[in-house]
């Protein structure tokens, strides 16, 4: 039920986070507001520059296709006319990954519902301003039209079209990779399933969850981490 | 029209020619456009009008195959050149009965290299190193060209009948054994940038895949060597695996953190130009695969939408159908060439 994950694991970074699920393990840092170069400077917002780097070896064109797609799903996410003028730098570390041969396109679109969801948290952690928030999600579609959220290697390395999509609390779509076979009708279904679980990680636990169903799809698993995140962050009020 | 084009007679009016207005403030100058009760976008199309492409081939003569690509004032040339790639030279050969469609990304036999420091509009300076954008659209093509398993493996093979017996032995059994491959070298050059370069940087692909012949080539035992037949009559064409097809969409929005949700106003411009496309965050490409495709025929390939909150499901559905209409007009000049 969610991905494991542990905050500020970095001392020296302003905000950090580390996400692990089961196909991606990733270590998000964040520095910001701070200094702009001239030349990427922005009159009225922030400039946001994301790096990425891959578990092995240095990054090519691959990587800085990810960081131009993480990049624009954070400008939706960030406040960036509080800061102009400045940089908010994210860097996103692979630390592992799949170990099962899978199609580039596969791999590709995989690993970005890891990386927003660790930039996401390490944002938060570094206490930098946020106009929403961003959950991501991986689902895979099998040969036989069967859809699954946050597959297993198994499934990812046999299916028919794989769909990385981001939602922010209200179900505004901020993200959409789809790669494969597929059609309108299969990916309005992807994006149903993939809202209610975007929306359901954030969402106030109400009475009628706690009857309805105790599945994984509906847990809101980051409500949980930040609430305890924010109790552990007063914590020291109640010692003294 | 937009404010201020006034002509107010007697004392210093505040009267700018458009093309100022444009320059001083192309938001709200594009704004002004759309707001308007039948919606015109400032290059006089409408939101959900494209380019009208056209496509010529062959001009290369030391290619393999080439096209030129003009929509609008984008224009995208395209060459592709072949080599041989000997199967000895392959750390990891693979197996001989099993010739899969993942063999062409696997070997990486199409190698596309996307150029934008040429000089094609003043944000791409001649000379120098592939920026950010530049590599992006590269890698997307790449994805795309593997993804869609538009060339199989068994066009860029060459094969040859090994005997399956002792050296001097007279034998009617042969193994059919893969001797080399030949990768395709595609090289996209912009001449020339007025937005929406991906759709145009994969239809000139296209039609340089097309266009593209191989010679004959055959391995020849005695020398050891791969020898190619000069003749262009023994020269074979590529087949592609249908002809999936791209198109953009830009959203042009007010939307912004400091405006309540029900204010914003926002519009879908099909085809961007480089004037819509600096002011646009949000976009969205659909790649359609056309009927002609045996895997797929009629779905979608490709969704890719990042930078924005407006496209919801309803906007998505209308640009897969305005991608779908797109479709012919991209066909009918892939044909025509």
């Amino acid at each position: 039920m969610g991905p494991d994950i542990s905050h500020h694991p970095l001392a020296g970074a302003d905000g950090s986070a580390t996400i692990s699920s089961n196909l991606y393990s990733v270590l998000a840092a964040v520095n910001g507001p701070i200094e702009v170069q001239r030349r990427d400077e922005l009159p009225e917002e922030a400039a946001i520059e994301v790096n990425i780097r891959p578990a092995s070896g240095v990054g090519g064109p691959r990587e800085r296709w990810l960081e131009s797609v993480v990049t624009a799903v954070l400008r939706s996410v960030l406040l960036v006319h509080m800061h102009p003028r400045t940089l908010i730098q994210v860097t996103l570390q692979l630390t592992t990954g799949p170990t099962l041969k899978l199609k580039n396109a596969t791999r590709d679109i995989s690993v970005l519902p890891s990386l927003v969801n660790a930039a996401f948290l390490a944002l938060v952690d570094g206490g930098l301003p946020l106009q929403s928030t961003v959950t991501a999600v991986l689902l895979a579609v099998s040969g036989e039209e069967v859809i699954s959220i946050d597959p297993a290697e198994k499934e990812l390395a046999g299916c028919k079209s794989v769909h990385a999509l981001a939602y922010t609390q209200h179900g505004d779509l901020l993200l959409n990779e789809s790669a494969g076979n597929f059609n309108l009708e299969v990916w309005e279904e992807v994006a149903d399933r993939a809202e209610k679980a975007c929306v359901a990680a954030v969402a106030l636990a109400s009475e009628d969850d706690e009857m309805a169903n105790g599945t994984a799809e509906a847990a809101p698993w980051l409500r949980r981490e930040l609430e305890e995140k924010a109790r552990d962050a007063v914590a020291w009020r109640d010692h003294t | 029209m937009a404010n201020g084009a006034s002509t107010a007679p007697g004392g210093p009016g505040l009267s700018f020619p458009p093309e100022t207005f444009a320059k001083l403030s192309p938001g709200p100058f594009l704004h002004a456009h759309l707001k308007q009760q039948d919606p015109v976008r400032a290059n006089g199309r409408s939101p959900e009008q494209f380019r009208k492409p056209t496509i010529n081939t062959g001009s290369l003569t030391h290619s393999n195959g080439s096209a030129v690509v003009r929509v609008g004032d984008t224009a995208i040339v395209c060459g592709v050149r072949a080599e041989i790639l000997l199967a000895s030279d392959i750390p990891q050969p693979p197996k001989d009965d099993v010739e899969t469609d993942d063999l062409v990304e696997d070997l990486g036999l199409l190698v596309p290299n996307l150029e934008l420091s040429t000089g094609c509009s003043p944000a791409h300076l001649p000379g120098n190193a592939p920026g950010t954008l530049a590599q992006s659209l590269s890698y997307r093509i790449l994805s795309l060209l593997n993804s869609s398993n538009l060339i199989s493996p068994s066009d860029l093979s060459i094969q040859y009948a090994e005997p399956e017996a002792e050296e001097d032995q007279p034998t009617d059994e042969f193994k059919t054994v893969t001797k080399a491959y030949w990768t395709l070298y595609i090289d996209i050059l912009c001449i020339a940038l007025d937005g929406n370069a991906f759709d145009a940087a994969w239809a000139a692909v296209l039609a340089a895949l097309q266009n593209t012949s191989l010679p004959m080539a055959w391995w020849d035992p005695d020398r050891e060597a791969i020898f190619c037949s000069p003749l262009a009559s023994e020269a074979h064409k590529l087949q592609l695996n249908g002809l999936p097809i791209s198109s953009t969409f830009a959203v042009f929005s007010t939307a912004s953190p400091l405006k309540r949700r029900e204010d914003v106003e926002s519009w879908i411009l099909a085809d961007p130009d480089g004037f819509e496309e600096d002011l646009c965050r949000e976009t969205l490409t659909v790649v359609v695969a056309t009927e002609r495709s045996e895997q797929n025929p009629g779905g979608i390939i490709r969704l890719e939408k990042t930078g924005g909150a407006v496209i919801d499901r309803k906007l998505m559905q209308r640009c897969v159908r305005m991608a779908k209409n797109r479709c012919s007009d991209w066909d009918s000049a892939l044909r025509g060439c």
